[in-house]
Parts: structure tokens; sequence; C-alpha cells
């Protein structure tokens, strides 16, 4: 076996928590059931891997194969890394059928041509997502394991969610084998990025729960009391008031739970205007600005910010407006007419 | 105004961690390298008893103490003082270089206030700018805190204090290419966390600092109030979200930037000594 392969297995299984490595190697399949009886997880991480890659030498082991150990990892941890979302278009409305093998042959095909050393693993899962890993090397060199990139593919969607390595140069060659593979004739990345692959997903194909304008409210209710603690003396001030912010949230950002996005920027470029008494700047120029919001969890943070008394409701439809517009980056300029005060985003 | 710029070029784009001390009882400036020596011998000794700085590598420490007459505002300021501990591994050829591995730095530019009425045997250098491994810094502070019986204590900036730096920083004439004017605020009560960048292009945030100061060179409460209302204000308008009721807890600029946890990075030789001033300032009213 190869020891750069051999290197490559022991660092990946090293990546893994202890506890998950059995589970891991069982789905990889690559050594046998017998094989994993004889491993002792109960050692320290090093010792196992240097056991595992041991089994693998056995089993003569090639990058293809550790490339799927890797596909799997990263599919289990997928959150570790940063997606961007891509849409590719088509010119005809025509649904084609799709053919999972003519598109894997395609897609090699296109990046082989291109650079001659690659490594291309396609995986396929049960919610139709396609995962493909590519490492990519120069006609020259061999393929760099460490930096691969990874697309995650479903055929019955125009979208692509892609986690690039570092080196971006090789990202316009991935669009273009994707589009070839795939018969759509056009590919752009959307403003829309996450750590969380599955938000994502809900964001573009619409399956968290939207409101939509003909939404109607109910009305305002009293919360469900819990047995036993109800004490007449004690009187909500302001309760009107809280309840009409709830509702207002609730309009604003629907019942369900939040898709996972870690952060918006929105880039200003519109007019510093104060109120009339204030003396100050009033120059026919932009005033540029650039705000970016940064949580673990960013719409369920702004959620919580009217009830806090941090921010007025209705919040701000620029904020609001995030999983619709499928969106966290965003390029605002005043809007020319009769509305001075309201906002366009290009 | 600004002194020889190699020496106070040691002080730039480095990030000081910032202490107040309260005066020195009977320090002397020229017997600074009998201090350096004590001071040695004294991190030999807390290294003997176990403190250990950095693990697996032997180091001699190497203490320098030198004044710095170039930071002091006015006649009555103490010129600083600067300490520097630097190493060579004893493993590294004899004629390699020393590593500078810590510096502090004592102060005092404008620091009239509390100098004035001090009693002779008391030399004031309220501020005190660490740069360097946490451990050093409580070596180094517990040595001079034995020796010259003074304290020292963690200066915290307040929202109240970083607004005022943002505001007169922001007003700063600065070059094409300086670096936006962002104010960090945070949210930490939240079920989840929340942290807000608001950068400025610092073109426009010097112009309408200009339409809000009344006079050169003077700066009034009520103006870094203006400045900073108009600043929420526009945020308001966008995003509905009151900047106010949340925490200013980082401000940059392309002069300097300032952390509530009491850490400062100066950027700008020019205005060195203006933001020494400020920072004397806070130092002493921590201590008064």
């Amino acid at each position: 076996m190869d020891e750069t392969v051999a290197e490559y297995i022991r660092r990946t299984v090293l990546k893994i928590p202890r506890d998950e490595i059995k589970m891991m190697l069982q789905k990889w399949g690559f050594l046998s059931e017998a094989q994993l009886q004889t491993l002792n997880f109960h050692q320290i991480k090093d010792n196992i891997s240097q056991e595992v890659v041991q089994l693998c030498e056995e089993n003569a082991a090639d990058i293809k194969q550790a490339a799927v150990l890797d596909i799997i990892y990263n599919h289990t941890y997928q959150n570790k890394r940063m997606w961007s979302v891509y849409q590719m278009r088509k010119t005809g409305e025509e649904l084609e059928y799709f053919d999972l093998t003519d598109f894997k042959k395609k897609f090699k095909r296109r990046l082989q041509s291109a650079l001659k050393n690659v490594t291309i693993t396609f995986r396929e899962y049960e919610d139709d997502a396609i995962w493909i890993r590519v490492a990519w090397g120069t006609p020259y060199r061999q393929p760099n394991q460490y930096k691969p990139s990874y697309v995650v593919y479903h055929s019955q969607t125009p979208y692509v969610f892609i986690s690039a390595s570092v080196l971006k140069s090789n990202l316009p060659l991935l669009c273009q084998a994707l589009i070839v593979a795939s018969n759509y004739h056009d590919i752009r990345e959307m403003e829309l990025r996450s750590h969380s692959l599955n938000s994502l997903k809900d964001i573009v194909f619409k399956r968290y729960s939207q409101n939509f304008h003909t939404y109607c409210p109910k009305p305002p209710q009293a919360r469900a009391v819990e047995p036993g603690s109800v004490d007449l003396r004690i009187i909500n001030e302001n309760r009107s008031e809280k309840e009409r912010i709830q509702r207002l949230n609730q309009e604003a950002f629907g019942d369900g739970p939040q898709p996972i996005l870690q952060f918006a920027q929105y880039k200003l470029e519109t007019m510093f205007k104060s109120s009339p008494e204030m003396d100050v700047l009033d120059k026919k120029e932009p005033f540029r600005c650039l705000v970016k919001f940064s949580s673990p969890h960013l719409l369920e943070s702004l959620k919580s910010l009217a009830p806090a008394g941090m921010a007025d409701a209705p919040l701000s439809p620029l904020l609001t407006c995030i999983p619709q517009k499928a969106r966290n980056y965003f390029r605002i300029r005043e809007k020319k007419g009769f509305f001075p005060e309201s906002f366009v985003s290009p | 105004e600004s002194g020889d710029p190699q020496k106070t070029a040691l002080l730039l784009r480095k990030a000081w961690t910032l202490y107040s001390v309260t005066p020195l009882y009977r320090f002397c400036r020229g017997r600074l390298r009998d201090y350096a020596r004590l001071l040695s011998a004294f991190i030999a000794a807390e290294k003997q008893k176990g403190l250990a700085v950095e693990v697996g590598v032997e180091l001699d420490i190497k203490v320098a103490l030198s004044s710095l007459p170039e930071l002091q505002g006015s006649e009555q300021d103490e010129p600083a003082v600067l300490v520097q501990l630097s190493s060579r591994s004893r493993a590294s050829p004899k004629n390699s270089e020393d590593k500078i591995v810590w510096s502090g730095c004592f102060c005092c530019v404008y620091g009239d206030d509390l100098s004035e009425n001090m009693p002779e045997d008391f030399t004031c250098l309220p501020l005190f700018l660490a740069n360097g491994a946490e451990s050093y810094t409580s070596v180094v502070g517990s040595w001079f805190q034995k020796t010259f019986d003074c304290t020292f204590r963690r200066l915290a900036i307040s929202p109240f204090s970083l607004s005022w730096m943002v505001a007169m920083w922001a007003g700063c004439k600065v070059d094409k290419a300086a670096s936006a004017v962002e104010l960090v605020f945070s949210v930490p009560h939240l079920p989840q966390p929340l942290d807000i960048s608001y950068a400025i292009h610092p073109e426009d945030a010097k112009a309408l600092w200009d339409t809000i100061q009344k006079t050169p060179g003077e700066i009034t409460q009520e103006e870094v109030d203006v400045f900073m209302d108009c600043l929420y204000s526009h945020f308001h308008r966008h995003f509905k979200i009151r900047l106010s009721a949340t925490k200013l807890v980082k401000v940059s600029t392309a002069i300097a930037s300032a952390h509530c946890d009491g850490i400062v990075k100066m950027l700008h030789s020019q205005y060195l000594s203006g933001v020494l001033m400020l920072l004397t300032e806070l130092a002493i009213s921590q201590i008064q």
C-alpha cells in the first residue's frame, strides 16, 4: 500500500471522535466485520489509527477507498465546513430524466480532460443527495488529498452546495463540470453561506415554515397556564404590548424552527438622514457602511430582540427577508422616487 | 510632540493590556540597572519555584529597564519607563540575537491631576501597558508591587469611554487608504448571543464628525453624544434595532483600536501622545 495513502487514512481516522470510529469504519465497509473485531477501541486514538492502517495494508487499500472514508467523515460532520449555494439554470423548461451514470461519466470526463491528476469520488445518500469529493492536482503534481472540495447535488433541484477548498482557482472548472454533467447551461453563486448544510437546504427548498401574505393571525390568546401556578395577585404589565410583539414576530418569522445561519452582512449605500433639529451632515452622497451580524444561530437571535426590548416590532424586513430571499449578503441602495425611506436590495 | 520615532515605534501595532498603577514609593531613576538585575534574579527564582513560563524550552531571561523621555506630555510628567524581557534559548548559537518575549511600559501623559499634590518620595506613572505572556506580566507586576509598594489593577474601558475614543479618532485626518471606523456591539443575554459589527467608511465618519464639532481641538460630551446618536439612528432606520440598548465592546479606527477588556492597539505615530493622554486619564480615574 502506498505510504501516502497509509498516512492519509491514519490522519482521517485520527479526526474521528473515539466513540464514533467503529461505526464509521462499519459504514465504510472496506474492512470486514472479522477484521473490525480485532480492533481494540479502548486504547488511545493514535494506536487505534495505527491498527486500522495495518488492516488496510492487508486489504491493499488505495486512494479511492481512502477517499470514500473521507466523504463519510465529512457527511457525518458536515457542519464543520462552510457551505455556499449555487443555482443552475436551463434554457428550456423540459424536465429531463436524470441519469446518474451519465452524470458521473460526464463530470469525470470534463475534469480529467482539463487536469490529468484529480481524484473524484461519488457517494449517494437516501435523501437523493449526491456527494462528490474532488481532490485537485495539476498536470505535474499528484492531487492534494488534504484540501478537497465537496459538492452536494440534489438531482431533482437546480441547486448545488459547494464547500470549496482553499484553492479557489479550481472553482470555475468545478462549476463547468457540474453544468456539463447535469445538462444545465449556466450556474451562478447565490449570496448565501452557512455552516449548516441542512438549513441551507431548508431555505432554498423552502422547507421551513414560511409566512404567507394571506396569513391570518390568530387572535391573541392567553398562554396555557401551568396548573397550580396561577397567582391572581400577579398581573403582567404591558401584556397587550408583549402580545403584540409576539404576534408580529410570529408573522415575520413563522412558527417553526428557524434555519441555522451564522451571519448576515449588509453593505449600506444609503443617504444619511437625521432629524431636522440636529444640524448635522446633509450630504448628497451615500453614507457608506458595512454591517455584519454574527451569532451561532442568527435568526433565532434576531427573533428574540424585540421581546427583549432591544428592537422594534415588526423587525426590519431587511432582516426578516433572509430565508425568503435565500441570501445573507446584501447591498442596500437608496430607492429613488416617492418614498425616500424605503430601500431596495438588488 | 512626537519623539524619537525608533523608540516610540515600539508601542505601535502591538496589542497592549492596560493596567492602572498607584504611585511608586522611592523609585529612583538612577538605579534602573540595579532594578534590572534584581528583577532578573526574582524571575529566575520564580522559575526555580516551578512557575512554568514556557514548557520544554530552557530560556535565560534577560531584563532591561530604560527611560523613554519622548513619552511624556507636560513638564510635570515623569518620563516613561520601559521594561523588556528578552531570551536566548540555551540551544541556539552564542552569537544569535536575543528575542524580546515581553514588554511593559509605565507612562504618564498629562497626568497633572495625579502628580500635582504628590509627596516627594512618590513617582507617578499611573498607566501600565503590557505585551506578552500573562505569566510574565504577573511576575514583573509582583516584583514592582513588592519593591515599590504599589498596586496594579486591570483597566477596563467603559462603553462611555469607548464612545469618546471613536468620536475623537474618527475626526482625525488620515490618508486615503485608512481603515474603516468600526464599532462592535455585543448582546450576550439573548437565548442565542448576537454580535454586531458596524463599520463606516472613514471619510464619511469624518464628514459627519466635522459637522458636529464646533471648535477644532475641543470636544464636548454633547458632541460625542450627538455623534453616537446619529450613528444609532442611521442604524435604527435600516434595522429597527436599538444599538443604545446593546453593549459597545470594541472600537477600531486607523488611529487606534480599543476593547472594553482594557486592550488597545495604537496604529498611528502622530496621534500616539493623544491616545496615551486619554488612557492616562482613565488610569488616574481608576486610582482615585
